[in-house]
């Protein structure tokens, strides 16, 4: 059983739980369009208010559009991929994880195969912006075509840190059964605070939102380079060391909570 | 008595949860200072309008505390859950009105979370950003009404939203659809006098401005009480378009879940 079999095994899984969420068709056509609205919605809130002051403490609209486009899309990634993982409580209280622990696949990959989304909403949108940034700042002669594939990295990376702290909140789930009021400062509030440039912040809060949970690393540092010229190349370098270290640390993690479980719920 | 039982119970309830939602009011608290920081970061070169960048800090503390008054009501007032279980038709059959029965219920969450959330929320802004307090009574009464207004308006909102449950049997969507709306046009983060003009006119043709602009406006004394016509106006439409969802959601139920 190699990596190999693992993939296919998860591709799978999530094609039958596409097809699952499938079955209810007007739930579903419902789902994506108002997803895609809530999207517009959000970005319109950013960019009304940087229509009309300009520029945010040297941040330009095309700047803050790209912060905010990187992070939709990493989240997408990670929501789509790994979505129960955001969603271990419903297992927790009700006991349903003593299910997928009887199942002869890991009990990571069968929770990250349950109730995939595709979030057509979120990755139109997020593309829809980041190309229109991107676009933006190469016609001023900010960047150069080498920001693209540059980008596509980070996002990868992002999505990968953004796993790792979602992972590392569901595990303490093992310990605390309730984590949606942890979650919503882990993930909900360090997200929406990083799609905005962290100058904006006091340094207790910028040094929390880069140290404790590193979610400054899915767009801040690495557009500082990417969009500016800031630092160096080697923070690509580090954001990828930073982006492995995370995953590692909360796999390590993961397997420990994993066994501590006890069982919950009727 | 009924609808007051049914109320005290809802309010009862959540006093159980008291430790877990203290931490989320954290969480809470974190989301209104980021706007503010933001805010502050815009308002160094220039000067926010009539509100000043003090003011606009005030206008944002008051908006978050709000939130849990007219933002954060039970989705659709419980309804998708009742719809998958089956219970809607219990709740049918009794002798209460389905929408008297679902918002007297809400009016208990609403009032634990004023005073729960809203109040130690508002009072640490306070502190955090040594915010003044309204000088006359007159002007926080309005506001109350405000936001009493306000509550009415969301439990409508969610019982409509909750309603669409019985012909898709979740309406989570339309929760959140219904939130970002919220957050664009009632002036949650930018005052509606802020938003592109034809932004401006779709907000003033809804409903959304009475949910938290208004109480705001209210409060920090930009608006006096005749801006509360529009609110009790939107409030009797309102209750209308409830009454008649009710009347067709009661010919098209169905059961499902056993």
């Amino acid at each position: 059983m190699n990596i190999r079999y693992w993939l296919h095994l998860y591709f799978v899984l999530i094609r039958s739980s596409i097809r699952s969420g499938m079955q209810y068709k007007m739930n579903f056509l419902l789902g994506m369009l108002l997803a895609a609205g809530i999207q517009i919605a959000e970005f319109l809130m950013i960019a009304i208010v940087l229509n009309k002051f300009g520029a945010v403490k040297g941040w330009s609209l095309y700047e803050v559009g790209y912060l905010f486009a990187v992070m939709t899309l990493s989240k997408a990634l990670y929501r789509s991929f790994a979505n129960d993982v955001h969603h271990l409580e419903n297992y927790l209280t009700s006991g349903d994880l003593d299910q997928l622990l009887t199942r002869p696949v890991p009990v990571l990959l069968a929770l990250m195969s349950q109730n995939f989304r595709m979030m057509p909403g979120e990755l139109l949108q997020g593309g829809f912006i980041l190309t229109w940034a991107l676009h933006g700042m190469m016609q001023a002669g900010q960047i150069t075509w080498i920001a693209v594939p540059f980008t596509f990295l980070v996002i990868f990376t992002g999505a990968v840190i953004l796993f790792a702290i979602g992972l590392t909140t569901a595990t303490a789930g093992f310990w605390l059964t309730r984590i949606n009021e942890l979650q919503t400062l882990t993930e909900d509030a360090s997200q929406t605070a990083v799609r905005y440039p962290l100058v904006l912040y006091p340094v207790w809060l910028r040094s929390i939102l880069l140290v404790v949970i590193p979610v400054g690393f899915v767009n801040y540092v690495p557009s500082l380079f990417i969009l500016r010229g800031e630092l160096g190349a080697w923070v690509l370098l580090g954001i990828v060391l930073v982006a492995a270290v995370c995953l590692f640390a909360s796999m390590k993690l993961w397997t420990f909570g994993m066994s501590r479980y006890q069982s919950t719920g009727s | 008595m009924l609808y007051f039982s049914l109320a005290s119970k809802a309010y009862a309830r959540n006093l159980q949860y008291r430790g877990a939602h203290m931490l989320h009011n954290v969480a809470s608290a974190l989301f209104g200072y980021l706007y503010a920081c933001i805010w502050i970061g815009i308002g160094q070169d220039r000067p926010l309008g009539e509100y000043g960048v003090h003011g606009m800090i005030g206008y944002i503390a008051f908006t978050q505390a709000s939130l849990w008054i007219s933002g954060f009501t039970t989705n659709g007032l419980g309804i998708p859950q009742s719809v998958r279980t089956g219970q809607i038709s219990l709740d049918l059959m009794r002798p209460v009105h389905l929408f008297v029965h679902l918002m007297c219920r809400e009016w208990g969450q609403i009032a634990y979370q004023f005073v729960y959330k809203s109040v130690p929320i508002y009072l640490l802004y306070v502190l955090v950003f040594s915010l003044s307090l309204p000088q006359q009574v007159t002007t926080l009464l309005l506001a109350l009404a405000g936001l009493a207004a306000a509550a009415y308006l969301s439990i409508c909102m969610n019982y409509i939203i909750g309603a669409t449950a019985l012909w898709t049997t979740e309406s989570s969507w339309l929760y959140w659809m219904n939130h970002a709306l919220i957050n664009l046009l009632a002036g949650f983060f930018i005052p509606v006098e802020w938003l592109p003009r034809w932004l401006q006119t779709v907000s003033w043709l809804s409903p959304y401005p009475y949910l938290l602009y208004v109480p705001t406006r209210i409060y920090l004394g930009f608006e006096d009480a005749s801006r509360l016509l529009g609110s009790l106006v939107w409030c009797v439409l309102m209750t209308l378009a409830c009454l008649g969802v009710t009347a067709v959601v009661r010919r098209k139920v169905e059961v499902q879940g056993g």
